[in-house]
């Protein structure tokens, strides 16, 4: 999960305003309620004037007449009405009507039940939970019962606020996962913002390490001679990836030598077969190698390089993070050894060509179900092995922590793109966001940038294969239960013993018995639903957007334009979809063609 | 007291190093584990590792994987292990220690496995289960009646103190000897002596080394070192290739004694 954005409460002076301006949070508030922090319109116009710009403006009212926070909020322009009272639904609904900016409703926490409050507002308004006091609405100085609000994260995104100081911040986001925490008197000094303590204050917030968990899922699930190796790359990954030179690096090669960005297409042939929604292509089928996996190697090589690593390894099921690893290895000119599955090897030798010809050296994997799950044991112990000298180049948002973490910052560019490329042509964002999930990186990268955004909604497409009644599929939400496998804890296809199941998919990039533990939390949240999609309806899709758009998917992306397809048909003209085409079908073209040919021998 | 820490109470007067033998439970019947881990108390094993069979074995290299599939393949499942667990335990005082990825565990139930445990098992080695994953299961375990064994590792180094801090009065310590998983063909690490010395010198149970022990020099070499030895991939090897034979086990089990 994120970490939190910051908001600093009770601004009254201009001297408050210049230490914002220096020390930067997302959020400031101004207080309109009856307290000792209050200001009028009038003066906060005037701070205003002075206030970076970038900070976004929040005024507290506490039940105070809807038509006063209207006239108020418009004076100031504010881009959020923090109501801090009794209002009641019907008061936000009225204010919401006249005023399309964010509304934060406040709830006063005693004990547990009072969570249940937050359940009567809808997702639309951000509701805020602050300690109860008999005397004051809010601003008490106090925490509240922080184990009373634990779970509360796994239902919605909401402000944290009551008692807050640099001293216990940290240990109040561990424990509560807030989308953003709000501070007032834990950073002042005889009742003015001291500057020491909101530097502190932000400072604890943001080199916060990033935590190995998404709710119950990920950790670090691997034998004791990983340990070190992970908390090494834990430790460069930390540093390096607020580190401008380093990120200016990554965007270079995913400029000059992937091709970013990819285009957002808007795919018209496709729309008017569906008749429905508006479909848009996310087309990361158009980078470098032909597939969203570039992305997430050149930011682990570059890393790798940091860390002196001259040896690296990876996993591949259908052979593109393989192919993209290899390209990679050859750029910087890295010795590269990519596991693969006998299954694979045979349906996937295109892509076996292609890294021999880039030099790397493919190991066939025989064990197990001799596909990728069994690919990943196999790099997994090779690991092992030699962490002293290599970098594992995990290829998808799974294995131990920082993994998850580190390849989804590597892959939400796609999503950041998207946000931008569609405020432009549309000048809105997508109702609904449709990605295939294997692993779930691509997924990942598009959602992540969304996941603040409650109106989009998310959606991620497993394989069904013959169909998630036979035993023949690779639908871990659907069928799977939570459980451990390479070194992460997610839901997995497992028998009643908790011996992995081996999963089916015709897309070998599919065809994993599990999801990354970040996809597992935002399934046990609801805050994306996962389907899926028959080895059927994907060939269908794939001959479909052939044929229409001339464009040949990756069969794992035909997944996701199977899934876009349907649900683009339920939706009236004037909804957006955006479908992640992660992948060209290049590699396919053989599966497909065995398929044709099997297909006439039957008839005949 | 726990049986793990008799055993090496006793082993410690007589000034021996104990010798730990691994087996995978089922392979190629759960019936033969009972006579091969009854052949080999006969030819002197000190300590039973027995592993569960899991379908993904991280830490382990070909011949262990092979055993465990082979076991899979005859249809093994837990509750058939702890059945035959509770018949050996009613033929031996021996100490017995479960192999066993934390997945199955957490699949059986995690109250449910331990109870299960109690009075039977006497140790669990969780390969694929850092200090820092434990804490859920410790807090549910009475070490006294089944000691959680902790793993050490080459490159553990700072991590050293950390490991062991909850694990002062049972069972046993497992030092890793190479860098990599469980196998024949494997070399010792090439600090070995620095790193075993240095977790003696701070651990407060008694010290074990493990992965890639083949022979009887082997174990000479370790025995100098440590308090146990443990030898998993040789002795499976000599089974799968000259098939169970009851005799020629014992007298395996004899020569690594000696
Ligand atoms: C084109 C394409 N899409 C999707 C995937 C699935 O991986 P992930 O779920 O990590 O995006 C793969 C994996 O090989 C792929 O090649």
């Amino acid at each position: 999960m994120p970490k939190p954005k910051i908001k600093i409460c009770g601004i009254q002076s201009d001297e408050e305003v210049l230490i914002m301006n220096r020390e930067k949070p997302e959020y400031i508030g101004f207080v309109f309620a009856e307290s000792k922090r209050k200001v009028d319109a009038k003066i906060v116009c005037d701070l205003k004037k002075a206030l970076d710009k970038h900070i976004k403006t929040v005024g507290v009212f506490a039940d105070q007449p809807p038509s006063e926070v209207l006239n108020i909020a418009k004076i100031c322009n504010l881009d959020v009405i923090q109501l801090h009272g009794r209002e009641s639904i019907n008061d936000i609904k009225k204010i919401k009507e006249q005023y399309d900016k964010e509304i934060w409703k406040s709830i006063a926490v005693k004990e547990k039940k009072d969570l249940q409050k937050a359940f009567d507002f809808d997702q639309n308004s951000t509701i805020l939970l602050d300690s109860f006091s008999e005397q004051a609405k809010g601003g008490t100085g106090y925490c509240f019962d922080w184990n009373a609000a634990k779970n509360f994260s796994e239902s919605r995104n909401y402000v944290l606020a009551g008692g807050l100081t640099p001293d216990n911040i940290v240990e109040a986001i561990k424990k509560l996962q807030p989308a953003i925490v709000d501070v007032s008197s834990g950073v002042e000094t005889g009742g003015k913002k001291d500057q020491k303590k909101v530097k502190e204050f932000i400072r604890r917030v943001r080199t916060m390490k990033t935590s190995s968990y998404f709710l119950e899922f990920g950790g670090q699930f691997v034998p004791e001679s990983l340990m070190n190796p992970l908390k090494e790359l834990e430790k460069q990954y930390e540093a390096y990836k607020d580190d401008q030179a380093f990120k200016d690096e990554y965007l270079y090669y995913l400029k000059e030598y992937v091709g970013r960005p990819s285009p957002l297409y808007y795919a018209k042939n496709l729309t008017r077969h569906f008749n429905g929604a508006k479909i848009y292509l996310k087309r990361e089928d158009l980078n470098h190698t032909g597939a969203h996996k570039i992305n997430n190697v050149i930011g682990q090589l570059l890393l790798a390089k940091k860390m002196g690593k001259k040896k690296v390894i990876a996993e591949t099921g259908a052979g593109m993070h393989g192919v993209a690893t290899a390209t990679g290895a050859s750029l910087f000119n890295m010795e590269c050894i990519v596991y693969m599955g006998e299954e694979d090897i045979k349906r996937q030798e295109i892509n076996v060509f292609k890294m021999r010809l880039l030099g790397a050296t493919v190991v066939t994997v025989s064990s197990g179900s001799r596909t990728l799950k069994d690919a990943t044991n196999e790099a997994i112990r090779s690991w092992v092995a030699n962490a002293e000298d290599t970098f594992y180049v995990i290829g998808s948002v799974v294995g131990p922590h920082p993994y998850p973490t580190m390849v989804r910052d590597f892959q939400k560019i796609i999503g950041e793109e998207v946000k931008k490329q569609i405020a432009e042509k549309e000048g809105r964002q997508p109702d609904v966001i449709v990605a295939c999930v294997g692993g779930g990186s691509n997924a990942m990268g598009i959602f992540y940038p969304y996941l603040d955004l409650p109106d989009t909604k998310l959606i991620g497409v497993e394989a069904a294969g013959k169909g998630i009644e036979t035993h023949e599929h690779a639908s871990a939400f659907a069928k799977g239960r939570v459980g451990v496998l390479h070194g992460m804890k997610t839901y997995l296809l497992q028998d009643q013993d908790g011996q992995i199941l081996p999963a089916h998919s015709v897309s070998a990039g599919l065809d994993y018995p599990g999801t990354g533990p970040e996809h597992a939390a935002l399934f046990a949240s609801n805050k994306a639903t996962y389907t899926s999609i028959t080895d059927d309806e994907a060939i269908e899709a794939f001959y479909l957007l052939t044929k229409i758009e001339g464009i040949i998917p990756a069969l794992e992306s035909s997944h996701a334009i199977a899934e876009g397809g349907k649900i683009a048909a339920t939706l009236s003209k004037d909804a957006i979809i955006v479908i992640n085409l992660s992948g060209r079908g290049d590699k396919d073209i053989h599966t497909v063609a065995e398929l044709e040919r099997s297909q006439t021998n039957e008839q005949n | 007291m726990n049986r793990i820490n008799q055993t090496f109470k006793e082993l410690e007067k007589e000034k021996k190093t104990a010798l730990i033998t691994f087996v995978v439970a089922g392979d190629p019947a759960l019936d033969t584990t009972e006579e091969i881990i009854l052949a080999k108390i006969e030819g002197g094993a000190d300590i039973i590792e027995m592993g569960i069979p899991f379908s993904d074995p991280l830490a382990d290299g070909p011949v262990i994987q092979a055993s465990a599939s082979r076991s899979l393949k005859s249809g093994t499942t837990i509750k058939a292990i702890f059945e035959m667990a509770r018949n050996i335990r009613k033929k031996t005082e021996i100490p017995l220690v479960f192999l066993v990825y934390y997945n199955m565990i957490l699949q059986y139930g995690t109250k449910r496995f331990i109870n299960e445990c109690y009075g039977i098992i006497d140790g669990l080695i969780i390969p694929d289960l850092p200090f820092e994953e434990q804490k859920e299961l410790i807090a549910d375990l009475d070490q006294n009646q089944t000691a959680l064994i902790p793993l050490i590792a080459p490159t553990s180094k700072n991590r050293i103190k950390d490991i062991l801090e909850n694990h002062k009065e049972h069972g046993f310590v497992y030092c890793v000897t190479t860098m990599g998983v469980t196998g024949i063909d494997v070399t010792f690490h090439k600090d070995l002596e620095t790193y075993l010395r240095q977790v003696k010198e701070v651990s407060q149970i008694p010290v074990c080394a493990g992965f890639g022990v083949k022979d009887k020099e082997d174990v000479r070499r370790l025995s100098g070192l440590v308090d146990g030895v443990i030898i998993g991939s040789a002795i499976v090897n000599q089974i799968d290739a000259q098939g169970f034979n009851k005799e020629s086990l014992r007298i395996f089990i004899e020569e690594l004694k000696k």
